[in-house]
């Protein structure tokens, strides 16, 4: 029973890596842009989802929609204002400036909203309910639906649409998309601002359950760069899988040989991969 | 030393100090006392917390306050020893580097011109920072950091004033005995402890002390803080059902193991939860609801009316809004010790605080904090430092052992959310 | 300027700017009298030590790693623990953390040089969190403590100074050893089969350029001076533990060090260090006591406008300048 619930609990935790990495997949997977300022993204929707449960006093329903919307207005800012500009450069210039960026995010939000760690009320979605022997926490179950709907709709818009083929076509060869007649510019700030929104939703959901502090994007910000490449690059549902796995292995080695070693697992695991498949599990070669 | 160097700053000063004199502030060139903490990075809300205590202390040193006259430099204004020249605080970020914590050790001492240096919050920090006023001759008084090796350097000119491991850890297992004797197994005891230098410290001091006194330590589980997800520790501690878990915690994991033990209906007989994160006001206000009865370590007890503490904390809160915790309380001991001893020197030469510092002799009414006293041994460590255990009620903690001090009757087993 | 100065003459030009900077260099802390600034010009080498090793791979041939710390760690920690366990000098680690260091970069670099863009980016990361994470983990080697060198010094050996000037002509004279070496390696074969493979892998290899084993070469020789930058640093500070001798933004300062200079340029890293360090500590000295994280804002936002004005680094404003000048001197 209490393996079930481990496993179970991998599964949940899996999600929420997966969901945390949604937007991830897009702006680096599949734009090829690295995002150093990823976890502080995630950490901005969280701020969001507290300042309108606190001083609103307005749930879920509200908030979510709100972090994506406000998330997506700062993708198209930040990509407007900074990574057109880093883009001319080399990939080095992208860490340089997504670096930079990512510690003004952070420290403005420090010097607004304090050191502090704050975080929502517990089981605002209702208290955990027992299936079968197995605890489940609806909070955690909602954000693994959310990670799953994500994953689907951003690869259906991806593969799909017309929209889709012109965005992977930009990234493909920015130059080759102009001869054809797609405008780069509105097609990657679109990008960014769904890549963003996507970290919006996620952060919003994850702050039914986690604390929530100004450093909090770069302690996660890791795993999702490792989810997105163990994935592969150019594959949407590659980073639902690789979330999903990494947050099994997790739990299990956490539990079998404990908690201190679980990331040795998952590292030689990923390491492992690489060497097998230096493409990423689900990506192309 | 700093005024005969600066008579054009001293001039303005002393036209101010005139008006300042009338309300009874302090006057004369300030003595400046440096204070390293990590006001960003991941600790940086316990170190904004110390900030804000040790405003707090400069104020209330600076302007004469005859409600905690018991303590020493209250009742008057600045260091009525020396000309009664107000104190300046100094602050700087370590920035949770143990190299900054030098550069800024080095800065405050040569270019800020401080008497003395409190801080550095992480052990290894203070490690590192101390070597540096150690070079050059400045006392570093340390109210915080609890690695037993830093009073084991041969260092003239570090003082500690905090309890270390091996207190803490006698506290707990004398605390369990008790226990034990009211008719309650504590044979299998599990630790929790996040494994960087603060919970793997103090976890192996524990597990020494319980094996020096013949109890074993039943089952150890070593975590990294910044994981998101705690819960296969949870579910660990559930299949091995010990009698009594201790966590050695940061704020983020604490907050993360309350609500965790709650979504997966685990409540162990005794929880005990290692000051810092459990300490921390945050994790009272995001899980203290679920997690009444929890054993906390603390040496500072604001819960008895009248009391230094109790005095402090009520100004504290004023101030932020929030109830000061056991660590920042113990920074600003450690503080307001190196204030006294200034004093005391009558002078800011650094040998003379020094000796000041070695004859320090502060009794429980001069302090904030439930020691014994502070006197330091030939090491630096104050040998009158004491530890003393709470237990969440509410939104507060209220002393429960040892005894003598206990304002509020120990209540097991542990209730967590109900 | 007028079009008239001959090639020669340039070149002598060119000799005593250098031969003035290099003087500069020499002097300038002789001159000032404050030890901050000392110690903050000590920083400037140690950093400009280590990016400048971590630019032979990821400047030059192209290979962004962001697991360098592996190296930095392995000579800070080979320094250390040759104080804990045989109360050596630190600095009588540094070879065997750079025999370490060559083991580790042949074992690593095989495997991970023939991954690709991103891919090597992120195994050099997962390596370099599996060490720290080991290390974490093994109270051996200090756990999650750390540990710590000579409380007090017992010799000169222990390189243990109250002035860090000392400290600034040491790092100053390796980094000049490893840009010597960098400034060779720049007209020497290696030098233009690295930059083939940094311009276009596929290609070099058609050509017969043996892109993995130059690779490596530049792994080897990029681990160890890192490996040496870590020593040094322990020997100053006296204290290691994994967040500071392993953790991951250690990796990527050395990363933003140099592309903020100009990666795969001799004196990116150097001119990098030069402006990033100072900024850091000054920033910080003036802010850092307000703790609001006013400092890191300014920080930030000054790299991201460098960035965001010069994606090159500042060898690419350098060389817009001289293109500049060039046009107005015709």
């Amino acid at each position: 029973m209490i393996l079930g619930q481990v496993v179970l609990n991998g599964f949940l935790v899996g999600a929420v890596y997966a969901l945390f990495s949604s937007g991830l997949t897009l702006i680096w997977g599949m734009m090829n842009v690295v995002n150093f300022a990823h976890g502080d993204f995630v950490m901005i929707a969280m701020y969001v989802a507290f300042v309108v449960f606190t001083a609103l006093h307005l749930g879920p329903a509200v908030f979510v929609p709100l972090a994506a919307v406000l998330l997506f207005l700062l993708g198209v800012l930040v990509y407007f204002s900074l990574v057109r500009h880093v883009m001319r450069g080399p990939m080095l210039a992208q860490i340089l400036g997504t670096f930079g960026l990512a510690l003004v995010l952070r420290y403005a939000t420090l010097w607004v909203f304090s050191a502090n760690f704050v975080s929502l009320p517990d089981n605002l979605l209702g208290p955990v309910v027992t299936v079968a022997g197995l605890r489940l926490e609806p909070s955690r179950v909602v954000a693994g639906l959310a990670a799953l709907t994500l994953t689907i709709g951003l690869h259906l818009l991806l593969t799909r649409t017309a929209l889709g083929s012109r965005l992977l076509a930009v990234a493909e060869d920015r130059n080759a998309a102009m001869l054809v007649g797609i405008r780069p510019d509105p097609m990657q700030a679109l990008a960014w601002g769904i890549g963003a929104a996507c970290t919006g939703v996620a952060g919003a959901l994850i702050a039914l359950f986690f604390y929530i502090s100004p450093t909090v994007g770069e302690s996660l910000a890791l795993i999702a760069f490792v989810v997105v490449c163990l994935g592969g690059f150019g594959s949407v549902p590659g980073a639902l899988v690789a979330g999903l796995l990494i947050g099994v292995i997790e739990s299990l080695s956490a539990f079998w040989i404990g908690p201190a070693n679980k990331d040795v697992v998952v590292f030689i695991l990923f390491l492992a991969v690489l060497w097998f498949r230096p493409q990423g599990l689900l990506g192309k070669a | 030393m700093t005024i005969g160097r600066r008579p054009l700053l001293a001039a303005p000063a002393l036209l101010l100090a005139g008006r300042a004199f009338a309300q009874g502030a302090a006057q004369g060139t300030p003595i400046k006392v440096g204070s390293l903490m990590p006001l960003t990075g991941v600790a940086a809300s316990a170190g904004n917390s110390a900030k804000a205590a040790l405003e707090l202390a400069v104020e209330l040193i600076n302007t004469p306050q005859p409600d905690l006259a018991a303590m020493p430099l209250m009742a008057t204004a600045g260091f009525p020893a020396i000309g009664g020249r107000p104190l300046q605080l100094v602050m700087a970020d370590q920035q949770g580097n143990p190299s900054v914590a030098q550069n800024q050790a080095l800065r405050l001492i040569t270019q800020e011109r401080v008497v003395a240096l409190t801080g550095a919050y992480q052990s290894g920090l203070t490690l590192t920072a101390s070597a540096i006023a150690e070079r050059h001759g400045i006392p570093f008084v340390n109210g915080e950091s609890v690695a037993t090796n830093l009073t084991e350097r041969g260092f003239q000119w570090f003082f500690r004033t905090t309890p270390i491991g091996p207190d803490i850890a006698a506290i707990y297992m004398e605390f369990l005995q008790q226990v034990r004797v009211g008719g309650r197994p504590v044979a299998k005891i599990a630790i929790v402890n996040e494994n960087t230098e603060y919970g793997t410290s103090i976890a192996d001091v524990i597990r020494r002390t319980a094996e020096g006194r013949g109890v074993s330590i039943a089952l150890q589980i070593p975590y990294a803080a910044n994981s998101a997800d705690v819960s296969a520790q949870v579910l660990q501690l559930k299949e091995a059902q010990p009698d009594v878990v201790i966590f050695i915690s940061y704020t983020s994991d604490a907050i993360l193991y309350a609500r965790t033990m709650r979504a997966q209906g685990y409540r162990p007989p005794v929880l005990i939860g290692d000051n810092s994160g459990f300490s921390d006001d945050s994790f009272v206000q995001s899980a203290g609801d679920i997690a009444q009865g929890l054993i906390n370590r603390s040496a500072f007890d604001a819960s008895r009316p009248g009391s230094n503490a109790f005095k402090i904390n009520a100004l504290y809160k004023t101030r932020t809004g929030r109830e000061m915790d056991d660590t920042t309380a113990r920074i600003m001991q450690g503080f307001l010790v190196a204030c006294d001893a200034i004093n005391r020197a009558g002078s800011t030469q650094p040998a003379a605080i020094q000796a000041a510092l070695r004859a320090t002799d502060l009794k429980p009414e001069q302090l904030i904090m439930g020691y014994r006293g502070v006197k330091f041994d030939a090491k630096g460590q104050n040998i009158n430092a004491s530890v003393l255990l709470v237990q969440l009620r509410g939104r507060d903690y209220v002393s429960v052992y040892p005894a003598d001090t206990a304002t509020a009757q120990l209540e097991l087993p542990y209730k967590g959310w109900e | 300027m007028s079009a008239s100065i001959t090639a020669p003459a340039r070149s002598a030009g060119r000799l005593v700017f250098a031969a003035f900077v290099l003087l500069a260099l020499l002097v300038w802390p002789l001159l000032v009298e404050n030890v901050f600034y000392q110690r903050v010009g000590a920083l400037v080498m140690l950093a400009a030590l280590s990016a400048s090793a971590w630019n032979l791979v990821g400047g030059y041939a192209g290979q962004i790693s962001i697991g360098h710390v592996l190296f930095f760690g392995c000579g800070a920690y080979a320094s250390l623990l040759g104080f804990t366990w045989f109360e050596w000098p630190p600095i009588m680690g540094a070879p065997f953390g750079i025999a370490l260091s060559l083991l580790l970069a042949v074992l690593v670099g095989l495997p991970t040089l023939r991954l690709k863009g991103h891919y090597f980016s992120m195994a050099t990361i997962a390596l370099a969190e599996l060490a720290r994470i080991i290390v974490v983990n093994s109270p051996s080697l200090g756990g999650g403590v750390g540990i710590s060198g000579p409380a007090i010094p017992r010799s000169m050996a222990d390189l243990s100074f109250i002035s860090p000037l000392p400290y600034y002509y040491i790092f100053g004279a390796v980094l000049a050893v490893l840009l010597l070496f960098t400034w060779w390696m720049g007209r020497a074969r290696m030098g233009f089969y690295l930059r083939a493979i940094r311009g276009q892998e596929r290609a070099a290899r058609s050509l017969g350029v043996p892109a993995q084993r130059y690779k490596l070469y530049a792994l080897l020789v990029s681990a160890g001076f890192t490996s040496l930058a870590g020593s040094l640093y322990a020997a100053m500070v006296g204290f290691v533990d994994p967040d500071s001798g392993l953790g991951i933004l250690l990796s990527v300062k050395m990363v933003i060090v140099s592309a903020l200079g100009g990666a795969g340029t001799l004196f990116g890293p150097l001119v990098g260090a030069a402006i990033l360090v100072p900024l850091e500590e000054f920033t910080n000295a003036a802010f850092g006591g307000d703790g609001t994280g006013i400092t890191y804002v300014v920080y930030g936002a000054i790299i991201m406008l460098i960035s965001r004005y010069a994606p090159g680094g500042l060898a690419e404003i350098l060389a817009r300048l001289k293109a500049w000048g060039a046009r107005h001197a015709r």
